[in-house]
C-alpha cells in the first residue's frame, strides 16, 4: 500500500520531470535552428547595435561543433579516467592510487585557459589544443568517482562473489561495475557539464563552438552576441544534466 | 568427505590456525566453534581457499583443494556468510542462480532449480522471484543466501556464522529449516558459529578450537559428557548442561506406550488418557502437579511430537504443570506418552556413560 503510494508519487515526479525535459529540449532545438526569428526582439532590446544577430556562422553549425568538442573530450576523459580508476583499485595498481589522485587534482587546479596556452605551442591552433585542455580538465571527477564508486561495493559482497566462484573479471563486470555505476555516472555528469561550459573558451584559440559568438560579443562589445551564445550553452548544459540524471536513476536500484 | 591434515595458517609468524587435523564424513554436519580469534573462520575459508593455506593439506572427496583452480573449486563448494553477501543489484532469482550461471547451465534448468530451491526454503516464487535483496527481511535474505549456496548442488556447504545477524526468533526458525534441509539433501556441511546452543542444535560433529588449535572433535553428546579439558567444560557451560543434553535427545527415543487406564499401583503416577473416536487425546485424568485426580483438557500447545527435543518436551511439562505429555503422530493420533521420569532417565543414562 505504502509502496504503491510511494511508487505513484515517484511516477508523477518522473512524468513532471519528463515535461520539463521535453520543453527544454524543444527550446534548445528551436533556438538553435530559429535564432534568426528573434532578430526583431534583439533589435528592440539593443537599439544601439547595428548588427544584433550573430550571423557569421549558423547556430546549428556552432552547436554541432560545440557538441563535437564536448563529446570528443569527454570520451577521452571517461576512457582514461575510468581506466585509471580501475587500475588503481586493482591489486597491481593499488600503490599508484595516491599518485594518480593527486595528478588528476593538479590537472584540475590549472585554469583551462592556462592549459590552452600551454597546448597551443604543442598542438597548434584550433580543435586539438581545445580537446587536450578539456580532456585534462574533465579527468578528475571521472577518476575520483570511479575510485569512490568502486569503494562503495561492500566487502561482504565481494567475498560472496569470490566465494561463489567468480573470477576477477566476472567480479568486476558483474558485481563491481554495476554497483559502482551510479557514482561513476555522477562523475561523468560533472565532467561533461563542466566541459560544456569550458568548451566556449576553445574559441579563443580558434576552435569553433558556441563560444565563438560569445567571444566575438565580448571583443566587439556586442551584448546580444554574448546572450545568444550563453543562452544556447546554458540550455545545452541543463538538458544534458537532466539526461544524465535519468541515466543515473536507471542504474541505481533500491532505496 | 573433507579431510584437514595438519592445517596451518600463519600471519606474520603467528599461527592463527595451528596443525588442525580432522575428518568430516559425507553427510555430516560439522560445526567449527570457539571463542573469537580461535581460527574457526580462517579454517573454514581455507577450505574454499578464500584464505591461502600456510601448511598442511585439505582433501575434498579425494582431491587436494590446492590442485584445483580456485574458481572451479569454489563452484563445487556452497558458501553462505553472515550478512548474506547477496548481490544488491540482482533479484532473488538471479542471486540464487549465481553459480549455475557461472557453470553455464541452460536457462530452463536454472529456472527449474531456482523454483525448487525457493520452494525448499518456503519462499513463494511468484512473490519473491523478482524482489531485490533490500526488499527482504533479514530471515528471507538469509534463506536466499543459503539457497544460493546450494544452487549448483555443491559437494559441500560452507557456512560462516550465517545466522549471526538475525534476531533470536528468526534464528531458531532458520536453524530448524537448515536442519530439515540437511536431512533432505544429505549435504556435508561445515558451519562456523560461536554459539554453543546453535552448535548443539545442528551439529553431528563439533570441533572446538582455541588459540588456533583443535581442542576437541566429537559428537555433541560426547563433548558434553566427556569434555577433554576444563576449557571445553567451561565453553559448553555447566549451569544448564542437563538442559543442553536434553536438547540433543528426542522424544521418540524415550516415549512409552500411553496409559489408557488407571494403575493404582503407581502412586503419584496414576493417570490415563481420554481419546476421541479418531484416537486423538482429549483429556488427561490425573498426573497434574497440583491435582492428582483432576481432569485436564489436552491443550494443543503441550502435545509432543516424536521428533521434538526432550528439552522442549520438558519445558512444556514445566510450563503446563503436568507430569506427562501425549505423543501424537502427524494425524494427531495418540501414539505414546512422555513422562517426567523419561527426562530423569536420560540424565541417569548420560551419567552412566561417563563411568
Amino acid at each position: 500500500m505504502n509502496g504503491a503510494v510511494h511508487g505513484a508519487r515517484r511516477l508523477r515526479a518522473a512524468s513532471a520531470g519528463n515535461g520539463v525535459l521535453g520543453v527544454l529540449i524543444v527550446l534548445l532545438i528551436g533556438l538553435t535552428l530559429g535564432m534568426g526569428q528573434l532578430e526583431p526582439l534583439f533589435r528592440a532590446l539593443f537599439p544601439d547595435l547595428g548588427n544584433p544577430l550573430y550571423a557569421r556562422d549558423s547556430f546549428l553549425n556552432l552547436m554541432l561543433a560545440h557538441i563535437g568538442l564536448v563529446l570528443m573530450s569527454s570520451l577521452i576523459s571517461v576512457t582514461i579516467g575510468v581506466a585509471a580508476g580501475l587500475f588503481v583499485t586493482r591489486p597491481v595498481g593499488r600503490e599508484f592510487e595516491p599518485m594518480v589522485s593527486s595528478l588528476a587534482a593538479i590537472g584540475q587546479t590549472f585554469p583551462p585557459a592556462a592549459v590552452l596556452a600551454i597546448a597551443v605551442p604543442l598542438a597548434g591552433f584550433g580543435f586539438a589544443p581545445t580537446i587536450i585542455a578539456l580532456s585534462l580538465y574533465g579527468l578528475l571527477p571521472v577518476i575520483q568517482n570511479t575510485i569512490a564508486g568502486l569503494g562503495t561495493v561492500p566487502q561482504t559482497t565481494l567475498e560472496a562473489a569470490r566465494g561463489n566462484g567468480m573470477n576477477r573479471w566476472q567480479i568486476l563486470r558483474r558485481v563491481e561495475l554495476p554497483l559502482a555505476m551510479p557514482v561513476i555516472i555522477a562523475g561523468i555528469r560533472i565532467s561533461v557539464i563542466v566541459n560544456i561550459g569550458t568548451a566556449t573558451i576553445g574559441s579563443t584559440v580558434g576552435a569553433k563552438s558556441l563560444g565563438t559568438p560569445l567571444i566575438a560579443g565580448l571583443v566587439g562589445n556586442n551584448l546580444a552576441y554574448v546572450i545568444q551564445g550563453a543562452l544556447l550553452v546554458g540550455l545545452l548544459a541543463i538538458v544534458t544534466d537532466l539526461l544524465f540524471e535519468r541515466l543515473e536513476r536507471r542504474y541505481s536500484f533500491g532505496s | 568427505m573433507i579431510e584437514l591434515q595438519g592445517l596451518t595458517k600463519s600471519y606474520a609468524g603467528t599461527n592463527v590456525v595451528d596443525d588442525v587435523s580432522l575428518t568430516l564424513e559425507t553427510g555430516e554436519f560439522g560445526v567449527l566453534i570457539g571463542p573469537s580469534g580461535c581460527g574457526k573462520s580462517t579454517t573454514l575459508k581455507m577450505i574454499n581457499r578464500l584464505v591461502p593455506l600456510s601448511g598442511g593439506r585439505i582433501i575434498l572427496n579425494g582431491d587436494d583443494v590446492t590442485d584445483l583452480p580456485a574458481e572451479q573449486l569454489r563452484r563445487r563448494i556452497g558458501y553462505a556468510i553472515q550478512s548474506t553477501g547477496l548481490f544488491p543489484h540482482w533479484s532473488v532469482a538471479q542471486n540464487i542462480a549465481t553459480v549455475p550461471q557461472l557453470l553455464k547451465w541452460p536457462k530452463s534448468r536454472i529456472d527449474d532449480r531456482v523454483d525448487e530451491l525457493m520452494a525448499m526454503f518456503h519462499l513463494d516464487p511468484v512473490e519473491f522471484r523478482h524482489k531485490y535483496p533490500h526488499q527482504l527481511s533479514g530471515g528471507q535474505a538469509q534463506r536466499v543466501g543459503v539457497a544460493r549456496a546450494l544452487a549448483a548442488d555443491p559437494e559441500v556447504l560452507l557456512m560462516d556464522e550465517p545466522f549471526g545477524a538475525v534476531d533470536p526468533l528468526t534464528r531458531e526458525v532458520l536453524q530448524a529449516e537448515l536442519k530439515r534441509v540437511h536431512q533432505q539433501t544429505g549435504k556435508t556441511i561445515v558451519f562456523v558459529t560461536h554459539d554453543m546452543d546453535e552448535a548443539l542444535q545442528l551439529a553431528t560433529r563439533i570441533a572446538l578450537l582455541n588459540g588456533g588449535r583443535l581442542v576437541q572433535y566429537d559428537r555433541p553428546i560426547e563433548m558434553m559428557v566427556k569434555p577433554a579439558d576444563d576449557f571445553v567444560r567451561e565453553f559448553i557451560g555447566q549451569a544448564d548442561l542437563g538442559l543442553k543434553l536434553l536438547s540433543r535427545r528426542w522424544v521418540h527415543q524415550y516415549q512409552r506406550a500411553p496409559s489408557l487406564e488407571h494403575h493404582a499401583t503407581l502412586p503419584g503416577l496414576d493417570h490415563c488418557w481420554q481419546l476421541d473416536d479418531a484416537g486423538r487425546p482429549v483429556a488427561l485424568e490425573g498426573a497434574r502437579l497440583d491435582d492428582d485426580h483432576g481432569v485436564t483438557p489436552v491443550k494443543a500447545e503441550w502435545i509432543a511430537k516424536p521428533e521434538m527435543s526432550m528439552k522442549e518436551a520438558l519445558s512444556r511439562m514445566v510450563w503446563y504443570r503436568v507430569m506427562v505429555l501425549p505423543v501424537v503422530d502427524d494425524a494427531g493420533k495418540l501414539i505414546g506418552e512422555i513422562g517426567m521420569q523419561g527426562v530423569m532417565g536420560i540424565q541417569a543414562e548420560a551419567e552412566g556413560r561417563v563411568s
